[in-house]
């Protein structure tokens, strides 16, 4: 059954979301004038002084809070506090820096507390690798920590989007809007084998997400199903911890070269009895910027004016024909168009031609995106639990789009005994969506939107069929020819649905004070169905359409088991542990669709039985891997002030050679905080120097030793085998990363003043790199080899201060800074170039010594002799007449790179008594991106970026046109691609004859053209050599270059405005506490150097790279991946009971 | 109470350890998706060589070549077909179709299968036969060999190309012998598995000397008293070396029209272009006139008659154009000032009219065809005749070696004086009569070879210009033959890059960045012409080893 929107966001939680919202305002009002009520509850004020308990400095700042309750306040700048409470409450005072207390009301009315400082400053706890929970100051690397309030402040339907801004060294893409695969990326991709996502380990379970998620049924319908880790509910999360370097990981093995993501989620240790928890949030992305296309001219290939025909003769615009160098509209024209009435005798009558700029505008909608959870916990001395449920549902910008999620969460500990815990948490969810619109081109609804000519009026295709052909025919200006977007958009229909089950079940035995063992079982399954229906007549599937469907299964498997011995030391603390693992995994897929093109028997009817035999494409497939494992490792410290790390692994895993099954890594790490050492005063709080070294291996896919026969597909009775042409490597050795990093994490003015910065230099060799390409005179067109050095090195710095800290106003400002450079060092002998995408001309490919990420282009051939007048002018010629070009394949003309040049983050937190406001945003620097979209709309005279750059004489010609070029070389000749002319006369278009008809769309560019002697003739205006060529060819289609834009951009990650409802208002209604709202928005694009409204996030094309290097996307490109730019608003509520 | 826990606790972590545990790490990667290689029988690769080879002959025959060749024009992204505007061009699928071969004759040879040896060395003989006719010297005996390792077997050394026909006629030679053994010896043929022949050893053995034959032509300017001592040796012994002379042992691979991979290409029924790949191809003017002053019925088989012809009606006033009962009546003027734009006049042929070759670079614009998008309907110019967009069907066919053929060769071998059995004009008539066959047109032959134009002359450009003809949707061959002869004398239009034809295939850039050294000496032994500037000397203007010298073509 088809789930339908509406019947979602009308759900009950919205309503009472709804009828809350009409409470809190006058509740409000109510609550300063009822303190008749307090008194009868024994509510009181407390009055108070905190000050440092080896002095009489009063403290300022404190938090003074009412446990369990949100109700608190800070120190003013004596130290005095005022609170509301009453006489069972109790109080908690604490400061950063200083030992917390707690202090039960009872009769007081005056609470003077002293603090002491705490023996750390930083004392932090955060996870890490296995799971162990560790003191930050302990540590010898870099981990970051993100509470889930600091993910959820706005909602985000993927939480690696949370991320986004606030993590040094971590990089986030995505390839489209809401439900898309989304990248994240730590320390730079520094694997050329895997897509360089970093291990996620939710609980303890580690969870299968990879980037590529493209099913394509039908041709051109590529559709980008979203990771797994878009399964996860931002709802569940607790807190964050990102393992960025090989030294935090090494414990993780083979796949924690990327770096590990762990994510701990929410339990019941914190519920103060049975709670039930209420969170509601609702979302409207309203689109507001779109690509920048021309809506000047009609579809046409020659602007024609009445003026330039015979006098009696019709225009007419021939939709056919994709190019928009036609009429130009909004003159008043009339013209027969497609859908012009007829008149009696049958014969189409003209209108009037105008443009319809916001046909893109017209054709999205509001998305809307609504996500609720309700959550219970408890918690007793022999256990806690949480049980939670999410609906999300979301529809999505493009019409007919969208996307659902539920997830039920259940996690418990029970302690059996005082010694033996046992645990256990489930996930189960289920997401999924009946129609997720394709990316690319072809069935992307968006691509043809911006592809309706100018002239026509979107809403006329509303009605997407062909009147009495009905489920057969489309309707549009061009049939056979074009799309319909709403077509497309209700006419092909891309549904999935991935039902996942997670968790694990862990048993903590602390055998002696001294000694436990941990056991753990830990599973991730996902079943997920795709299921492509396109109806008749889209126009690469002309044959009643097409079918697919495909069945994919995933399991992955661990076991676990961990035995730590930790003897109490004088002066020294010490932990040993060592353990195993096992982990299994098998996936499996079977998919049965219409070939490319071919079709289906009978329109309408979605089946496989309804495919011809000999049109099937069937296909399946299953794997399996396991990885055995053994590890160790020794944490000592010596009296707060020195902490040592030591960890050792070895690996056996199923993917390599016997003789290379086995392989060992270890990692060191240290840690030394000097303000245990020497006494630096007061003010200084924090002097750590850390450093780590690790080694990482890793191993590779499946099946990666032998060759086998592939299928190339029956030739009528027969069978095709075929050899792979890929020389695959019987002696398969394990990859190798070796890394170190060290830094220095400061703390100043009681916190004040904070900085961590962490240097890292990685070195991955023996790379298993898939696919490089060889001479295919060797048999062979690939070769997977084990190879090379690439190397990474990079700054990770994080400066955080609080400006303002008063009783009731505080100001937090954190920034990260991100700088990474990746360098391919070495590859094999003689292999000294890796492409990783060949495209629009040109490509991104790293020769040996340069950094990953350089795109290079084709040359324009120019006049190299410098003593010639003309050094530097393009060289025209070939079979067009235009630039000519020198293959980028051929040169080394290296135009970009797509990595930045670094990224900015910056969060602001302003907190006003109940109000808190926050904000962040982030820059990226430097780079490039090539838009195939502009590319292709540029070919087709349809952007407004070619028109505004053109150069219009001005009436100039002959020799004064010649000379004023000439003396604005610089701009008008020697750089970049430019021409003179245009489309009309108003641009500076030069008359041109052409069929006997005079249309002022002529063109040239200014250059030499080359004599079979070597000299040249200048075509500079002034009796040119080339004719005047029309306008519509005017794009210089063999070069990458002018669709290539600087990526650097500024955006709006979060801005969020909240209030926290107070006490004594929420005492009134009844057992609420904890009540906030919020209201926010994200992801606002606030800036970009491009100036054609593409987000350079989104240049990340959903395909495979060429050389198909597994995994990897193309990166720093993007085809019709142009979503418009929107501006969310979103409202949040939450509260308890 | 301890010990419980402690030995339930324990005795489930070993349970869950040892059930994970106990696979064993190497039967896990054994690839359960593929056909091991040791279990394949070389059957299965046979149709696999037979139809990538069959696909690739179409891709040059019915692709650019038939551009070159002048059979046919496109006016939608035209500029390789009709102008030459080449400059990379990859041999990667030929060598990747010789994988598979070698494949299959190796485990032919293991297994004693002599007839699919046989056949896979007429394979090899045709791939690399094809490889060295396109671009000259090229691997040849140290290729194929990337997965023994090594730098060498992964960039390996180019043979010259005299040592590759050298290395073909021998093979093919061997390739003879091994099909021509007792019927007994053949074993594990599987029929539907040739699909060129049926598993009939005959025929292929006819295929095999067939083939010898072409290669031993080819060297005739180059090495005339190899090609004569062979051809004579073929030609003389008909029972040791049987030959291709009925067109119904043509090799000749039919189509299957389930889906795009194996249908005819560019055809309408799989299209996803809205016919567009289909409608851009127009017939050349150089093929529609040449078959129309022969009064050829081979036309109306590969060509439409146009949909609206045009007149110029001295009647008309000036300006005047329109479309009377189905004629499209134009003024004088207006015919003229067509005239004077592109310097020839309205072809008015009723009938069949062709693009002339690489005339413009809007070739939509010819004959004052009113729709000028790209790859449009040009209701004044021959479209292919409508069965070359269906999928499949009984005359589309990948011709890869006709009896035409042999017979235009032995014509053009007794032309020359060998001593061939018969009369230059008796095996001139036979071509061109297996080729009426061919086309399903024989009922006409006689009058047509009686025709002016037709019957024999005696002059090799005739031999030529009919083997020129009968090469439909097969023109590599006919590229191939003008290199040698100079016929038909074709000129290149006014767009083309070069005033000249090309003579061969640019090596492909991922050679020349894979295999430099080897590559660029290569390079280096390539002859270069005055057309080959402003290319280096790997141009399609530079001459391979075969036309050093012999002054051919141009």
């Amino acid at each position: 059954m088809r789930k339908t929107f509406s019947s979602t966001i009308y759900n009950p939680m919205a309503i009472l979301w709804m009828a809350l919202c009409c409470l809190v305002w006058p509740m409000d009002i109510l609550a300063s004038d009822a303190p008749a009520m307090e008194k009868d509850l024994k509510w009181r004020t407390i009055n108070g002084q905190v000050i440092e308990a080896d002095g009489e400095t009063p403290l300022i700042g404190v938090t003074v809070m009412v446990k369990g309750t949100s109700t608190g306040t800070v120190t003013d700048i004596d130290g005095n506090y005022s609170v509301e409470a009453s006489e069972t409450d109790v109080l908690i005072f604490s400061y950063i820096g200083y030992q917390t207390q707690e202090v039960t009301v009872g009769s007081q009315t005056r609470i003077d507390v002293k603090l002491s400082q705490s023996a750390i400053i930083a004392n932090e706890v955060v996870v890490t690798a296995l799971g162990l929970t560790r003191e930050e100051k302990s540590l010898g690397f870099s981990v970051e920590r993100l509470e889930g309030d600091e993910l959820r402040r706005v909602t985000q339907e993927n939480v690696l989007n949370g991320l986004a801004g606030k993590v040094a060294g971590v990089t986030i893409n995505s390839t489209g809007g809401t439900g898309s695969s989304v990248s994240m990326v730590i320390r730079g991709a520094t694997s050329l084998s895997s897509d360089n996502q970093p291990l996620f380990v939710v609980d303890g379970v580690p969870l299968i997400s990879t980037l590529n998620n493209i099913t394509e049924f039908g041709s051109r319908n590529p559709v980008d199903y979203g990771n797994a880790i878009s399964d996860l509910n931002p709802d569940d999360i607790e807190n964050v911890s990102i393992l960025k370097g090989p030294s935090a990981a090494a414990l993780y093995g083979s796949r924690a070269g990327n770096g590990v993501v762990l994510i701990t989620t929410k339990s019941g240790k914190k519920s103060d009895g049975v709670r039930v928890s209420v969170s509601s949030n609702t979302v409207f992305d309203q689109p507001f910027k779109f690509f920048k296309r021309q809506y000047q001219f009609a579809p046409g290939f020659f602007s024609f004016t009445p003026d330039d025909l015979p006098p009696g003769t019709t225009l007419t615009v021939n939709e056919a024909e994709g190019a928009g160098a036609g009429i130009e509209l909004d003159k008043g024209y009339f013209a027969v168009q497609w859908n012009s009435p007829r008149d009696a005798n049958g014969v189409q009558v003209p209108t009037e031609l105008r443009s319809y700029p916001d046909n893109v505008r017209n054709f999205v909608q509001t998305g809307i995106t609504s996500t609720n959870t309700v959550a219970i916990t408890n918690n007793t001395d022999r256990m806690n639990y949480r049980l939670a449920y999410t609906n999300m549902s979301h529809r999505g910008i493009v019409p007919n789009s969208d996307l659902f999620r539920n997830n039920l969460t259940l996690g418990t500990n029970l302690n059996v005994t005082d010694q033996l815990t046992v645990s256990a948490n489930v996930n189960i969810n289920s997401t999924g969506s009946n129609n997720r619109p394709a990316s690319n081109r072809g069935t992307n609804p968006l691509e043809w939107a911006y592809k309706v000519p100018a002239s026509t009026n979107i809403l006329d295709l509303k009605d997407y069929w062909e009147p009495g052909q009905e489920g057969l025919q489309q309707r549009t200006p061009a049939n056979g020819l074009y799309n319909n977007p709403y077509f497309l958009a209700n006419e092909v229909n891309n549904s999935f649905n991935r039902d996942r089950i997670f968790g694990n079940i862990r048993a903590n035995w602390q055998i002696t004070p001294t000694f436990s063992f941990m056991g753990r079982y830990s599973l991730d399954r996902f079943n997920e169905k795709r299921e492509t229906k396109i109806a008749p007549s889209y126009t690469r599937e002309t044959n009643n359409g097409a079918y697919g469907i495909v069945d994919l299964n995933n399991s992955e498997q661990n076991i676990d088991v961990l035995a730590t011995y930790a003897p109490k030391i004088k002066n020294f603390t010490l932990s040993l542990s060592a353990g195993g693992n096992v982990l299994y995994s098998q996936s499996s897929f079977i998919s049965n669709s219409s070939k490319s093109s071919v079709g289906l028997i009978v329109p309408n009817v979605y089946s496989v039985s309804n495919i011809k035999a000999g049109a099937l494409d069937f296909n399946s497939a299953r794997t399996e891997k396991a990885i055995y494992s053994a590890y160790g490792m020794a944490n000592i410290g010596f009296k707060d002030m020195i902490y040592l790390d030591l960890t050792a692994r070895n690996d056996w895993s199923s993917t390599l050679p016997k003789e290379n099954q086995s392989y060992f890594y270890p990692s060191v790490s240290l840690s030394v905080l000097a303000n245990e050492m020497f006494d630096f005063g007061r003010q200084v709080g924090l002097v750590k120097l850390r450093g780590g070294w690790a080694k990482v291996g890793n191993d590779a896919d499946p099946y990666q030793l032998y060759p086998t026969y592939g299928d190339i597909g029956q030739w009528g009775e027969s069978t095709r085998l075929s050899k792979s042409g890929t020389i695959l490597t019987p002696n398969l050795r394990p990859e190798e990363a070796t890394s170190w990093e060290g830094g220095i994490d400061l703390s100043f003015f009681q916190n004040r003043l904070r900085f961590e910065g962490t240097y890292y230099e990685v070195e991955n060799r023996n790379q298993i790199i898939r696919n490089i390409p060889i001479a295919a005179s060797s048999g062979f067109d690939r070769i997977n080899i084990n190879a090379g050095l690439i190397s990474s090195r990079g700054w990770e710095l994080g400066l955080g201060f609080t400006p303002i800290q008063t009783n009731a106003l505080r100001w937090d400002i954190n920034t990260n800074f991100t700088w990474n450079r990746t360098r391919l060092d070495a590859l094999s002998d003689g292999i000294d170039i890796l492409r990783f995408w060949s495209d629009a001309k040109g490509g991104a490919w790293t020769y040996v010594g340069d950094d990953i990420g350089d795109i290079y282009d084709a040359q324009v051939l120019k006049v190299e002799d410098p003593n010639s007048p003309y050094f530097g002018y393009p060289i025209l010629g070939g079979a067009d007449f235009e630039w000519q070009d020198i293959s980028a394949e051929n040169t080394r003309n290296k135009v970009g790179n797509y990595n930045p040049d670094f990224i900015l983050g910056f969060q602001n937190q302003l907190s006003y008594k109940n109000w808190t406001l926050s904000f962040t945003v982030d820059w990226r620097k430097g780079g490039q991106f090539i838009s195939q979209t502009f590319r292709y709309m540029a070919e087709d005279a349809s952007t407004q970026y070619w028109l505004d750059n053109l150069i219009n004489p001005e009436g100039r010609t002959g020799q004064e046109l010649r000379d004023w070029l000439v003396a604005n070389q610089d701009q008008y000749i020697l750089n970049g691609f430019h021409i003179v002319g245009g489309p009309t006369a108003e641009y500076g278009g030069f008359p041109e004859d052409f069929s006997g008809v005079v249309v002022n769309d002529g063109y040239f560019i200014p250059g030499v053209v080359q004599l079979p002697d070597g000299t040249y003739i200048e075509n500079l205006g002034d009796n040119n050599p080339i004719p005047f060529l029309p306008y519509i060819v005017s794009y210089p289609w063999q070069f990458a270059s002018p669709s290539l834009f600087d990526a650097d951009f500024v955006k709006l990650r979060e801005l969020s405005l909240s209030y926290q409802m107070p006490n004594n208002v929420l005492r009134k209604l009844g057992n609420i506490r904890d009540l906030s709202l919020s209201l926010y928005t994200r992801n606002v694009v606030l800036w970009t150097k491009a100036k054609i409204a593409i987000d350079p996030e989104r240049a990340f094309q959903a395909e495979a790279s060429s050389g198909n290097r597994g995994t990897q996307f193309k990166q720093g490109i993007e085809r019709y991946n142009v979503e418009p730019w929107v501006l969310p608003i979103g409202f949040r509520l939450n509260f308890t009971f | 109470m301890f010990t419980i826990y402690k030995k339930s606790f324990l005795s489930l972590v070993l349970l869950l350890l040892f059930s994970t545990a106990c696979h064993d790490l190497e039967e896990l990667n054994v690839n359960p998706n593929g056909v091991d290689p040791i279990n394949a029988h070389p059957n299965l690769l046979m149709s696999t060589v037979i139809t990538t080879t069959a696909q690739r002959v179409v891709g040059l025959g019915y692709g650019d070549l038939a551009g070159v060749m002048q059979h046919t024009q496109k006016d939608g992204w035209s500029s390789s077909h009709n102008a030459y505007d080449w400059s990379d061009q990859s041999w990667n699928a030929y060598y990747g179709i010789l994988r598979n071969d070698d494949e299959l004759r190796i485990k032919a040879v293991e297994m004693g299968l002599p007839f699919h040896e046989g056949m896979a060395l007429v394979f090899k003989s045709y791939v690399f036969g094809l490889i060295t006719d396109l671009w000259g010297d090229a691997p040849y005996s140290s290729a194929l060999k990337g997965e023994q390792g090594g730098a060498s077997n992964i960039k390996p050394s180019f043979d010259a190309q005299a040592d590759i026909y050298a290395g073909i006629l021998a093979d093919l030679e061997r390739a003879n012998e091994l099909l021509s053994q007792a019927p007994d010896t053949y074993k594990d043929i599987n029929p539907s598995q040739d699909v060129l022949y049926a598993g009939d050893v005959q025929k292929w053995r006819k295929f095999a000397n067939s083939l010898a034959l072409r290669y031993y032509m080819r060297l005739s300017e180059k090495e005339p008293g190899i090609a004569k001592a062979g051809i004579e040796k073929i030609a003389g012994a008909p029972e040791m070396y049987p030959l291709i002379t009925d067109p119904a042992d043509d090799a000749a691979v039919a189509y299957i029209g389930n889906s795009d991979v194996d249908s005819w290409p560019n055809n309408t029924v799989f299209d996803g272009t809205g016919g567009s790949n289909f409608r851009r191809l127009k017939m050349c003017a150089t093929l529609v006139d040449k078959l129309q002053s022969l009064g050829d019925p081979r036309l109306g088989i590969w060509a439409e008659k146009i949909d609206i012809p045009l007149e110029v009606d001295p009647e008309m006033p000036d300006g005047s154009d329109e479309i009377i009962n189905g004629i499209r009546k134009v003024a004088p003027d207006v015919a003229a000032q067509y005239q004077q734009t592109h310097g020839f006049p309205l072809d008015l042929d009723t009938d069949y009219v062709g693009l002339p070759p690489s005339w413009s670079i809007v070739p939509q614009a010819y004959n004052l065809n009113p729709n000028l998008e790209q790859a449009p309907n040009n209701p004044h110019a021959s479209h292919l005749n409508d069965r070359y967009g269906n999928a499949s069907g009984p005359l589309l066919k990948s011709r890869l070696l006709s009896a035409s053929e042999v017979h235009l060769i032995l014509a053009e071998a007794a032309l020359k004086g060998w001593s061939v059995g018969e009369s230059a004009a008796y095996f001139y008539e036979q071509g061109v009569a297996a080729s009426f066959v061919t086309w399903g047109v024989d009922g006409q032959f006689k009058s047509y070879i009686a025709g002016e134009g037709a019957a024999f002359n005696g002059t090799l450009e005739q031999i030529m210009e009919q083997k020129w003809i009968a090469s439909w949707t097969a023109a590599a061959e006919a590229w191939f033959d003008y290199r040698r002869t100079g016929f038909p004398a074709l000129q290149a239009g006014t767009i083309a890059k070069r005033p000249v034809l090309p003579v061969r295939f640019y090596y492909s850039l991922d050679e020349i960045d894979f295999n430099p050294a080897n590559a660029q000496s290569a390079i280096d032994r390539l002859e270069t012409t005055s057309h080959t500037a402003p290319d280096a000397n790997n141009s399609a203007w530079s001459k391979m080893w075969l036309l050093q010298g012999t002054g051919k073509p141009w």
